[in-house]
């Protein structure tokens, strides 16, 4: 393939400092990953798959060592110019969900475009809040504040309000770490069905080798370097797992 | 981006009412306080003010002869008033003087005023048209004579509401006649005056009046300054103006014999020039020398330093350093009533950056950047700060309300007042709403969203 990868980091290290200790989060790290991909980064706490995700997100700025996003060398950037970055380029979806509370869906899906650097009217905030909740299966919630919904419909609130600015990357940390297995299937589905059906580029972060392998491609960590990276033949199929499972009463949107 | 960051503020705000409120609360006893503090500074100078103004010391009096200097050892006319050194165009140059708002011609005796059936014996003033309003008489029955009535020397008076209880009783004396020496006058009105021995007397035209004792000249000119601390320049420029007029500064032979009041300073007698024939005073002199004898007057205001240039808006500056030195007073409690409001404020917006430090990560990881954080917080404290101005005017104007009606102390509130306390609050807002909006913009987006 002769297109630029959508990420890519050249001898990536980043190294705390934890009083005298210095702490090697990442040492020398480079990857490619193309447009379309399903990466699952795997590796135990401290292997430095962290630090990878908060760099990959421009929320964190490496030490040394570049990283192209679209081909744009971001691991330099101002404060302004990284928020942009995050506000265009980047979704994110986290274990805590990390939406705003006492806040409706639509407004916590609505937020992006309240920072996007050109000014979204009112109405087609709404609108396009609206399609994409509708999109994850939550167009009838959209009023409810988000402290009553389940916690996978709050994890797709806010895959909706990532997907919202039409990121180059979505970017999930351990998305299923706070959801029941069922819940975690259906979370799964909707990211494999992104990937399929929208062709969306997904870096996830997990220590479980079971969410992992629903990537298209595994990249294992350990002490801050990566120690494997294949493409993954036995993928599981979240769509065939679900139609086994029995259905949860609760989670009928 | 600002009407989403006051829609968020309102609701952050809303989020915690009795702490919004308390914080409210705070800025609103500060604004309060300096909107009351305002309107009883107001109030006091307007009143110190208005007492100067009734106490009518923008008056000059000037007359005709020199009661400084008299007998057989000065070749100047004596005796105040009974000389014939003034004359109307005199009291005209007079008006012409910058800061001179009237100048009115006065002559004035002692006669009897009759009706058919009473008398009453008083003063007889004969003025110009604008002397009521350097008195500022009021009119309860009919008007002061014109300016035709002066030209032609009309047999017309107004009189005062004493005189006229005296001759007239409960009856409406305009258009009736007095007699004065026999002469027939109509009556076409009654004034009404702050000077109560005023109201005895009966007004007719200064040329009336001058045909009745058969003078050309006048007795005095009342002048009426148009500002209260102009009475002394003014007084200056009478005196240079009227010895210039009457020339009197022309080289004269030394003075005669010592005076009686040996080595001690007469005023108005100038080495080696005439002295004056005329006699310019302030109301504030006046008053303090009425009813003394000539000389003891001319000893008292010649040796008390400056005691011509005392007069009463002097003593209104004295009343208005004391009232400024009340109103620093006031503004300095003002002052820290609102500085602990923005303390509170700022508290207030620190444990909220505090509380939602993770709200901030997700807010910056979802592209807010620095300003947006800034904006928000600022906005918030800002929408604190300014409901408690205004909360803290509405209870300024109650306070003002109360401390007028029930303490009767004047208080008057201002647009401008209105507009600074108002401002001041908003001011204090972004004053003390700066730190912790800034805080919160400086979080690190990693830190503030692990933030637990």
């Amino acid at each position: 393939m002769t297109t630029t990868p959508v990420i890519s980091i050249k001898n990536l290290t980043k190294t705390y400092q934890m009083g005298e200790v210095a702490v090697h989060a990442l040492r020398s790290v480079s990857l490619n990953i193309n447009a379309g991909e399903f990466v699952t980064v795997i590796g135990p706490s401290g292997s430095g798959k962290s630090t990878l995700m908060h760099i990959l997100g421009c929320l964190d700025q490496p030490t040394s060592g570049q990283y192209f996003l679209d081909g744009k060398d971001v691991s330099h950037l101002s404060d302004d110019e990284i928020s942009s970055v995050r506000n265009s380029k980047i979704g994110f979806v986290f274990q805590g969900f990390n939406l705003l509370t006492r806040t409706s869906a639509l407004e916590n899906v609505e937020l992006p475009l309240l920072y996007s650097s050109t000014p979204v009217s009112a109405s087609e905030r709404r609108n396009r809040a609206m399609a994409a909740l509708e999109a994850v299966g939550l167009g009838s919630r959209y009023e409810h504040h988000t402290n009553q919904l389940s916690g996978g419909q709050q994890q797709r609130v806010a895959i909706a309000r990532a997907l919202l600015n039409n990121p180059s990357i979505l970017l999930a940390d351990e998305p299923t770490g706070n959801l029941d297995s069922r819940t975690s299937v259906e979370v799964m589905d909707i990211f494999q069905s992104l990937k399929e059906d929208r062709g969306i580029t997904i870096v996830l972060i997990t220590h479980e080798p079971e969410v992992a392998a629903y990537g298209s491609r595994i990249v294992a960590f350990k002490d801050g370097l990566i120690v494997s990276d294949e493409l993954n033949e036995q993928r599981r199929t979240a769509r065939g797992e679900l139609a086994e499972l029995p259905v949860a009463v609760e989670e009928t949107a | 981006m600002l009407t989403t960051s006051l829609r968020i503020a309102q609701k952050a705000l809303k989020r915690n009412k009795l702490r919004t409120g308390l914080a409210i609360l705070g800025m609103t006893i500060g604004v309060a306080a300096v909107l009351t503090m305002f309107a009883l500074g107001t109030g006091a100078q307007e009143s110190v003010s208005s007492d100067v103004k009734s106490a009518g010391t923008t008056l000059i009096f000037v007359r005709s002869g020199n009661f400084t200097r008299g007998g057989e050892e000065s070749r100047i006319p004596t005796g105040l008033g009974s000389t014939n050194s003034l004359v109307p165009a005199d009291a005209d140059a007079i008006a012409k003087i910058d800061g001179v708002k009237y100048a009115s011609a006065n002559l004035r005796e002692r006669t009897w005023v009759e009706t058919s059936n009473q008398r009453f014996y008083t003063q007889v003033i004969g003025v110009d048209v604008n002397h009521p309003k350097a008195y500022g008489w009021g009119f309860p029955k009919g008007k002061f004579f014109k300016s035709d009535d002066v030209a032609s020397a009309a047999q017309v008076a107004v009189i005062g509401t004493t005189l006229r209880d005296h001759l007239f009783g409960d009856e409406n004396p305009v258009g009736k006649e007095v007699m004065l020496h026999n002469q027939s006058y109509k009556v076409v009105g009654v004034f009404e005056a702050r000077d109560e021995d005023q109201g005895e007397y009966a007004i007719i035209p200064y040329t009336t009046a001058q045909k009745v004792l058969g003078t050309s000249s006048i007795q005095m000119v009342t002048v009426s300054a148009e500002q209260a601390g102009d009475t002394t320049r003014i007084s200056d420029a009478i005196k240079a103006l009227l010895r210039k007029r009457h020339n009197l500064d022309k080289a004269v032979p030394a003075p005669g014999a010592p005076s009686a009041l040996g080595g001690l300073q007469a005023p108005g007698l100038g080495g080696g020039a005439n002295p004056d024939d005329f006699t310019v005073k302030t109301q504030a002199s006046e008053a303090l020398t009425k009813g003394l004898n000539t000389s003891v007057a001319a000893f008292i205001l010649a040796n008390m330093p400056q005691m011509d240039q005392t007069n009463s808006q002097e003593m209104a500056g004295t009343l208005s350093r004391a009232g400024s030195t009340m109103t620093a007073l006031l503004a300095a409690i003002a002052t820290i009533s609102l500085i602990v409001g923005g303390i509170g404020i700022m508290n207030i917006m620190l444990v909220s950056v505090t509380e939602r430090t993770r709200e901030i990560g997700i807010r910056r990881a979802i592209g807010a950047r620095q300003s947006d954080v800034l904006q928000q917080f600022l906005v918030e404290a800002v929408t604190l700060s300014v409901f408690g101005g205004v909360f803290g005017i509405a209870i300024g104007f109650i306070a003002s309300f109360v401390i007028t009606n029930v303490l009767h102390w004047p208080a008057t509130i201002s647009i401008t007042a209105v507009a600074l306390a108002f401002g001041i609050a908003a001011v204090t807002g972004v004053f003390f709403g700066f730190y912790p909006a800034r805080r919160a913009s400086q979080l690190s987006p990693i830190d503030a969203l692990r933030y637990e």
